[in-house]
C-alpha cells in the first residue's frame, strides 16, 4: 500500500514536472513575457511576472481539478474574458511571427508598405471567426 | 614632412550596404561608396568607372570592395586605401517601379482574413474551448450557461487586441521607440537574403571559382 502511494506520488509529480517545464519552455520560445516587458518598460519586474504565470498555472490546476463554485457576480466574467482573449491573441500573434509568415508573404507580393493592413486582416479574421464560433457555430 | 605627405594619400572607403540603380546606368565609385580623401585625390577617384548595368545582370549585382580598390589603384599610385564597413555593395537594378495591384491585394487580404477566422475556429474546437468556457463560467458564477457569451465576447475582442499588442502597432510611438518584433523579423529576413546574394552573386568570391571547374 505504502509503496503504491509512493509510486503514485512519484509518477504524478514527474508528470506535473514535465508539463510545467513544457509550459514554461513554450512561453519562453514565443517570447510573450519579454514582449510585455518591452512594451511596459518593466524589465526589472521579471520575477513578479514569473510568479504571476506560476501562480496562474497553479490556480488553473486547482480550478480545473476541484471545480469549486465561487458564486461571483457575472460581471467578473467580462474582465477575465478580456484578459484571456488578450493572452491567447498574443500567443497566436507570436506563433505567426515565429513561423515567419509575414516577412515572406510581404516580400513575395511586394507589399512591404501595406503590412499594417495585412495584419489587420488577420486580426479582424480572428475576431470575426471567434465571434461567429461562439454565437452561431456552437449551436449547429 | 614625409609622414604628413603619406597621411594625405590615405583614402578611406566605406561601401554602401545596398543601392538602387537604373537599367543601363554606369556605376561609378561615388555611387557605391562614401569616400574620405584629399580634395584633388577625391575628384580623381569619385567618377572612376566600375560597372555598366547590362541586361545579363538582371536585377542583382554585387560589387566587391576589391573591384573598387583595383579601379582606384589603376588610376592613382602610392595611396593607402582603408576599407571600413561592408566588404561589398548589393546593387539592385530597378526596372519599373513595382505597382501594387489592387485585385492581388484584395485576394491576399481575403485569404488572410478567411484563413485566420477558420484557424481560430479549428483551434477552439481542437481544445474543446466551449466546454472549458462553460465549466469556467460555472466555477466562477455558479450558474450553468449553455452559451456563456458574457465571457466569450470579451474573449473574442481581447483576442484581436492581444495580436495588435504583440505587433505593437497601436502604441508604436506612444510607448517606446523600439522596433516591433515584426519589423525586426522583416529586417532579419532581408538581411539573410542579402547575405545569400553576397555569397552567390559575388564574382570575386572564391566559392564561385571552385564551383566553376
Amino acid at each position: 500500500m505504502t509503496i503504491k502511494v509512493v509510486i503514485l506520488l512519484l509518477v504524478s509529480f514527474a508528470g506535473g514536472l514535465a508539463v510545467g517545464a513544457g509550459y514554461v519552455a513554450f512561453l519562453t520560445v514565443l517570447g510573450i513575457i519579454p514582449r510585455l516587458m518591452q512594451l511596459t518598460k518593466t524589465y526589472n519586474l521579471i520575477q513578479w511576472y514569473e510568479w504571476a504565470t506560476i501562480l496562474g498555472a497553479f490556480i488553473g490546476c486547482w480550478l480545473s481539478l476541484y471545480e469549486p463554485t465561487l458564486k461571483w457576480s457575472m460581471l467578473f466574467m467580462i474582465p477575465i474574458g478580456s484578459f484571456y482573449g488578450v493572452f491567447v491573441g498574443m500567443l497566436a500573434a507570436a506563433l505567426t511571427e515565429v513561423l515567419n509568415v509575414f516577412p515572406i508573404l510581404a516580400k513575395r507580393i511586394g507589399m512591404e508598405r501595406k503590412l499594417l493592413i495585412l495584419i489587420m486582416a488577420i486580426v479582424l479574421g480572428k475576431i470575426t471567426g471567434s465571434l461567429f464560433h461562439w454565437i452561431y457555430f456552437v449551436d449547429l | 614632412m614625409q609622414d604628413v605627405d603619406e597621411m594625405e594619400r590615405t583614402i578611406y572607403i566605406r561601401l554602401y550596404h545596398r543601392i538602387q540603380v537604373q537599367p543601363n546606368q554606369e556605376i561609378r565609385v561615388k555611387d557605391v561608396a562614401c569616400i574620405i580623401a584629399d580634395d584633388p585625390l577625391l575628384s580623381q577617384i569619385d567618377h572612376l568607372f566600375i560597372h555598366k548595368v547590362k541586361k545579363e545582370d538582371r536585377n542583382m549585382i554585387v560589387i566587391d570592395g576589391m573591384r573598387i580598390i583595383k579601379a582606384i589603384t589603376e588610376r592613382v599610385h602610392d595611396v593607402d586605401i582603408q576599407m571600413i564597413g561592408p566588404q561589398q555593395t548589393i546593387v539592385e537594378v530597378v526596372y519599373t517601379k513595382k505597382k501594387l495591384s489592387i485585385p492581388l491585394f484584395i485576394l491576399v487580404w481575403t485569404l488572410l482574413f478567411v484563413g485566420s477566422a477558420l484557424t481560430i475556429m479549428n483551434f477552439h474546437e481542437d481544445v474543446s474551448m466551449q466546454i472549458v468556457h462553460q465549466k469556467l463560467f460555472k466555477v466562477i458564477t455558479g450558474i450553468w450557461d449553455e452559451k456563456p457569451l458574457l465571457f466569450q465576447i470579451p474573449y473574442s475582442i481581447g483576442l484581436g487586441l492581444g495580436m495588435i499588442l504583440f505587433f505593437n502597432h497601436l502604441f508604436k510611438k506612444r510607448i517606446n521607440e523600439e522596433p516591433s518584433p515584426l519589423e525586426v523579423e522583416m529586417f532579419n529576413y532581408q538581411h539573410s537574403i542579402d547575405q545569400y546574394i553576397i555569397f552567390h552573386e559575388n564574382k570575386e568570391s572564391s566559392l564561385k571559382k571552385i564551383d566553376d571547374h
